[in-house]
């Protein structure tokens, strides 16, 4: 039987475990007491099991890929344990056993929750009231298709939608096959970086967790391992016991926290004050790593003295001179020399970080300076005294935290892109890069910051003559490239190759940034317009920056839909926008759901955006079909999931869904003799003439050899090992990344992974000089674009956050919760047991006190976007100025259905509309404003229970 | 049964400095033991927050155990309400139009007297920005004295040679005096096996070899697991050659083998905000009172060995409790379940 791994006698332990597991049987227990038999026996019979196969949980927990086993009596699930088979990567640094949460241990109760969507549903009530009916497969895939058609033919392609989601393979062809949208994952999910973005021209940098340990100063900012990081956890507290510093900044005690050396309880939103006050330190007291910020960043570029945020450029000395190369002021020759674009290494030149000069422009003389004696200007207004006050700390713990920071490997663990979720995320951001810049704290074991990344792994399984061909094609264009341009990477060609595909819509991962969607038809236009919940130097109202920006066409080819692309059809599949989406369920309950004459869902579970669906669709979950956890290189390994049970009920693969539904989209489409049309992008769709050309085979065949097709590519591409296929995966459970693949993101970690090294990123930044994917082609801490510089964010800086929602005496803070991941185990029995059992908000205890509120209290969260109703947890370690609402909640978990992100404004910075300048470009997953919700205003009034 | 010295004994040792409070213990317990419907309160192993209630609510303040002079004290019995949780939630209602209004997903049935497994998640005590709390997993201590094997009148439960405290449900009769007299109130009655429940060391997978689940399984790498007496073993150095790892409540003279590290929390502030590093975060009074006056030899060498690695020097104790290989937890229970099949 296929994945069987064990069986009586019969079975070789894997050798990868040799080394760790109980090789010497001199050295296996065995129970002393003879007496016990009886019990032993006794006790067995309730956890016999017959058979077990490899397993991982939930593609939508990243990093996830944790290797559990299943084990199984009689074709049943009895429990899954984690497979703990990971060998030492490092001498010297603990083994990733034995990976796994609460979650996984008790994924198979899921599995039978009476959340479980089992059949194929049409709504016979009202959207949201839960009364359905069960139809055919047949059935439902033909209502969704003439739905899909009705809308092709009325309105066009452009109004059937589908929102991001994991886990949703072919939806992506059925949405390329009619020419759909699709909305940028990252802004759907809210895990941009964006000041990562501005200042390394990517915002994806991932180490891998194990690389922790070797951190001397492990700072947990905007973030909470204790709840989202539980396999890996151990890796800071083992870099604690080694030595390492631990450092939480967090206006809470957080979970986190109470493992660190250090907690610094700052005032709520005001982290780049914070940061650029170590950063003052780090300069006054001499502590800069001067070689390091000459080489990786633009601090040593001139930029002019008298004008703010402008670069020298050729352009400024000689007419027709370049515009792309950029200065530095020798100290050894005493001039401004030419900056090196295909590297960042110097060579003889020593570029000056500190002084004021004078070149002679095209013009006339230029009073130049370099660009670090601009930020030390600037950081003069964070001295130690003045930030203490300003974020409610002490300037001594400034003091200290930087000279730890400068002295040791710093590494600060910012979990996927929380601070970008902050309005002024972006200037957090920049600020601790900042401080990593000038600590030279990047590119070496132990130090960097973190984003999230997808490596390795083609989504699509393509072919070996396919991959090949397409292998070649890459290489063959980048040489292509390289030659025209001796000053590209591979890297660079790469990332800026994606920014071209971004805007030309002709990508095979065709998105769009979703603002666009949000802004025409979903009622954000308004929202957003508020300026008093804008940051008070946004000068002009947005909606003048907004014009400017799609007139100025800085969004050309992906700025859909347009006003005239009423949606029509919404496809949710592995996402829940109604529990996610920042503004709230209401917003889009009000203003998209009555244009919306078809939603359809695919499922686990029922979920709020299932329960205001049209049409529900059961798919199946981990166990019941073959499975990845997301390749990255948090953990370095790609873990398998094999086909443990039968899905329940007539659930079906979500490949197999869309392949239906695509199959009958062409029947439809040619029974009523629908003519090809060309969408908005310009690529023509002839869907009828499809009607014939669909694959028959089952889904389990079908899912079979796409899983061993795409082991096999990656086999061929060099990122898996060379014997990688269905086969050898189902013996050995996961692979480890042999190399990452030639993904955009993939390169931009510019490392090459090795099998007995932890991972980080930016090594041939540092060892190698290899330029960056900027503008400058550095570590780029000046952008010039005209609204940063009228926004005075030309460089780094701290502003206070905006009171979104209103003024109101609570600033709410957020972040994925202990029990679930995102919503997918949030209903689940097992997991309510372990905590309240319902939706709780976190409140100091003293600032409840003054309300008149006391512990499990129904209160009322309300602001000028809306109100929820929750339950608190009074907590002393909550900051007294702010509220923790844990997010992954339903809606439907709270009275009357109103979810924490109804009292979110989902506002987006108007400077994340710039475009037209340098990396400023949307490629997939990258730049693109996100809308934000921490710091959200709220009031807090205790209701009388029902 | 009177203070059975076994030859060997089993213990856990669990490091609070690495508990991150996940439930992954307790969940792989009871997914392994407890999963029956008539199971539905019992959890085996529990983490709760500290300072806290507890799990039972209140459970310190329930008796058990023995008094200085070595006699049974008299203990209660923990009320359902005390337990809490097994909550009957209205799926049929919100998902399944199964009712005419709006109702929200949540526990049905009176708020009053509400109490689960872990209610006080992160609240703690003390106060911003001098906060505090930690997480306690708890399960049967396997104790060297067991007041539940002194108390049962039916000979039931039995100390073994390796040191667990077995209970033989086919001779339990239900009295329920064990569950008084359990001063950790880490045994459960139930009421429709008419029998009473607790924790079993994962008695079938120590025969074959294979570690406890709650320590197989902490993905903190927080509990080391073997023999005591078993020299070298992390167990017996962090117990009898440092003296770090200390027993819950010991004045309750039933000597358990479940032994914690205790915590180190960050150094709290002053009202200026400044460091203050010379006291500490959590009151010692109170660890005190869960782990005796040891608590300050045990904090003091904790305390020095971390000095020790921040300096740049090797410390044993350190090496140890950072378990640089998971099997290093495990002790001689090294078998890997998947290499064995489990049947009846």
């Amino acid at each position: 039987m296929p994945g069987v791994l064990s069986e009586r006698g019969d079975r070789q332990r894997e050798g990868q475990m040799s080394d760790q597991a109980a090789g010497n049987p001199e050295n296996q227990a065995r129970l002393t007491d003879t007496e016990a038999g009886d019990l032993v026996q006794h006790y067995r019979e309730r956890i016999e099991w017959d058979e077990v196969q490899w397993a991982s949980h939930c593609i939508d927990c990243y990093p996830g890929n944790c290797p559990m086993r299943v084990y199984k009596k009689d074709g049943k699930i009895v429990r899954e344990e984690q497979a703990a088979v990971f060998p030492t990567v490092q001498e010297g640094v603990p083994d990733m056993n034995p990976m796994g949460c609460q979650k996984g241990a008790g994924w198979g109760r899921m599995l039978k929750g009476k959340e479980r969507v089992t059949h194929p549903l049409k709504r016979v009530g009202e959207r949201g009231e839960g009364k359905w009916e069960r139809i055919s497969w047949n059935e439902a895939t033909t209502i969704v298709a003439d739905a899909m058609l009705d809308a092709i033919e009325e309105v066009g392609p452009e109004s059937i939608i589908a929102p991001s989601g994991c886990n949703s393979p072919n939806r992506g062809n059925i949405m390329g096959m009619v020419g759909g949208l699709t909305m940028d994952l990252n802004a759907e999910m809210n895990d941009f970086a964006p000041g990562q973005y501005l200042t390394f021209g990517m915002f994806d940098p991932v180490s891998s967790v194990d690389d922790w340990f070797h951190s001397d100063v492990f700072v947990i900012w905007f973030s909470n391992p204790a709840y989202t990081r539980i396999p890996h956890n151990h890796y800071i507290l083992e870099a604690r016991y080694k030595g390492a510093d631990v450092v939480t900044i967090a206006p809470d005690l957080s979970p986190s926290a109470v493992h660190s050396d250090y907690h610094v309880g700052l005032r709520p939103g005001t982290d780049a004050a914070f940061a650029l006050s170590m950063c003052n330190v780090v300069v006054e007291e001499g502590l800069v790593d001067e070689q390091f910020v000459r080489e990786q960043t633009d601090l040593g570029l001139l930029a002019f003295a008298d004008e703010p945020g402008r670069f020298l450029r050729t352009s400024d000395l000689t007419d027709g001179g370049s515009d792309q190369q950029f200065y530095a002021w020798d100290t050894k020759t005493g001039q401004a020399v030419e900056a090196p674009r295909g590297t960042l290494f110097w060579g003889e030149v020593e570029p000056a970080l500190e002084g004021v000069y004078t070149v002679e422009g095209k013009d006339g003389p230029i009073t130049v300076t370099p660009v670090l004696a601009l930020i030390r200007a600037r950081l003069n207004d964070y001295d130690p005294e003045s930030a203490a006050a300003t974020t409610g700390t002490h300037a001594d713990t400034i003091r200290l935290l930087a000279r730890k920071i400068a002295a040791g490997r710093t590494n600060f663990l910012g979990s996927l892109g929380n601070a970008g979720k902050h309005y002024h995320g972006d200037l957090m951001e920049r600020a601790q890069l900042l401080l990593l810049a000038l600590t030279g704290n990047w590119g070496k074991q132990g130090s960097g910051v973190r984003a999230w990344t997808t490596v390795g792994l083609t989504f699509a399984p393509v072919g070996a003559t396919s991959t090949a061909q397409m292998l070649d094609m890459i290489e063959a264009a980048q040489d292509a490239a390289i030659e025209a341009d001796p000053t590209l990477t591979p890297a660079i060609f790469l990332v800026e190759a994606s920014r071209q595909i971004g805007s030309t819509g002709m990508a095979f991962l065709p998105m769009v940034p979703p603002v666009f969607f949000w802004h025409r038809h979903c009622g954000y236009d308004e929202i957003w317009n508020n300026s008093d919940w804008h940051d008070r130097s946004m000068q002009r109202p947005f909606a003048e920056y907004w014009d400017e920006a799609v007139d100025k066409d800085w969004w050309a080819g992906v700025d859909y839909p347009r006003a005239e692309h009423t949606p029509r059809v919404l496809i949710e599949c592995g996402g829940n926008v109604l529990r996610r989406t920042r503004g709230g369920s209401n917003v889009l309950l009000d203003t998209l759901w009555p244009k919306l004459k078809m939603v359809v869902t695919a499922e686990v579970r029922m979920s709020m955006t299932a329960l205001y669906s049209d049409i529900v669709l059961p798919v199946a979950a981990q166990y019941e079909k073959l499975a990845f956890g997301i390749p990255s290189t948090h953990t370095m390994n790609l873990t398998f999931c094999d086909r443990i049970v039968e899905p329940p009920g007539e659930a079906l693969h979500e490949g197999e869904v869309f392949r239906l539904l695509s199959e009958k989209v062409a029947i439809r489409a040619r029974d009523r003799g629908m003519q090809p049309y060309t969408d908005a992008l310009g690529t023509e769709h002839d869907l009828a003439s499809q009607a014939d050309n669909f694959p028959t085979r089952g889904a389990l065949e079908d899912e079979e050899i796409q899983t061993d097709t795409r082991l096999r590519d990656g086999a061929l591409a060099g990122t898996l090992p060379q014997d990688a296929s269905l086969e050898t995966i189902r013996e050995r459970g996961y692979f480890r990344w042999e190399d990452l693949g030639i993904g955009a993101r993939a390169q931009a970690q510019a490392t090459d992974p090795k099998p007995n090294e932890t991972f980080v990123p930016f090594r041939k930044h540092v060892e190698d000089g290899e330029p960056w994917p900027t503008l400058t082609r550095r570590a780029q801490f000046l952008i010039e674009h005209p609204w940063f510089v009228q926004a005075d964010e030309h460089l780094p800086r701290h502003k206070e956050a905006p009171k979104s929602g209103g003024d109101y005496p609570f600033s709410v803070s957020s972040g994925h919760n202990r029990w679930s991941i995102h919503s997918l185990n949030i209903t689940n029995n097992l997991m309510l047991e372990t905590h309240r059992g319902e939706p709780h908000v976190v409140m100091n205890h003293e600032a409840a006190a003054t309300l008149g509120v006391e512990d499990d209290d129904l209160v009322r969260l309300y602001n000028d976007q809306g109100e929820f109703f929750v339950r608190t947890k009074l907590s002393s370690g909550c900051h007294p100025d702010q509220v923790i609402m844990y997010n992954g909640w339903e809606p439907y978990q709270h009275k009357d259905w109103k979810g924490a992100n109804d009292a979110e404004p989902g506002m987006i910075k108007w400077l994340h509309m710039a475009g037209g300048y340098g990396h400023l470009k949307y490629s997939v997953l990258q730049w693109q404003p996100c809308p934000v919700m921490r710091n959200t205003r709220v009031g807090i009034e205790k209701i009388a229970d029902q | 049964m009177n203070d059975t010295s076994p030859n060997k004994q089993l213990a856990w040792v669990v490091d609070l400095n690495k508990c991150i409070g996940c439930q992954t213990c307790s969940v792989a317990c009871k997914v392994l033991w407890t999963d029956e419907d008539s199971e539905d309160n019992q959890w085996w192993c529990t983490v709760s927050t500290l300072p806290g209630r507890g799990t039972p609510r209140d459970w310190e303040q329930m008796g058990g155990g023995y008094d200085a002079d070595g006699n049974l004290q008299p203990g209660k019995e923990p009320t359902p309400a005390d337990y809490g949780g097994g909550f009957d939630l209205n799926y049929d209602e919100v998902l399944y139009g199964a009712s005419d209004g709006k109702q929200h997903l949540a526990p049905q049935g009176s708020r009053e007297d509400r109490w689960a497994m872990n209610w006080e998640e992160d609240q703690g005590a003390g106060e911003w920005p001098n906060a505090y709390f930690f997480y306690m997993p708890r399960l049967c201590n396997h104790c060297s004295r067991p007041a539940c094997a002194e108390a049962c009148p039916s000979g039931a439960l039995q100390k073994t040679a390796d040191g667990l405290v077995l209970r033989d449900e086919n001779v339990c009769t239900g009295s329920r005096n064990c569950v008084a007299a359990c001063p950790y109130k880490k045994i459960y009655f139930n009421p429709a096996k008419g029998i009473s429940q607790q924790c079993i060391g994962c008695l079938p997978r120590l025969a074959d070899g294979v570690a406890p689940a709650c320590v197989r399984q902490c993905p903190g790498r927080a509990v080391f697991f073997g023999y005591l007496d078993e020299e070298g073993s992390p167990v017996n150095r962090l117990v009898r050659e440092w003296e770090v790892a200390l027993p819950l409540h010991p004045e309750y003279g039933t000597h358990p083998n479940v032994y914690y590290v205790p915590p180190r929390l960050p150094h709290p502030v002053k009202e200026d905000m400044s460091l203050d590093t010379e006291n500490p975060r959590v009151p010692n009074e109170y660890l005190e009172s869960l782990f005796g006056e040891k608590v300050h030899g045990a904090l003091a060498t904790l305390t020095a060995e971390m000095d020790r690695t921040k300096a740049g020097e090797s410390s044993e104790l350190m090496t140890t409790l950072i378990a640089y290989r998971f099997t290093e937890l495990l002790g001689p229970f090294q078998t890997d379940p998947a290499d064995i099949i489990a049947t009846g």
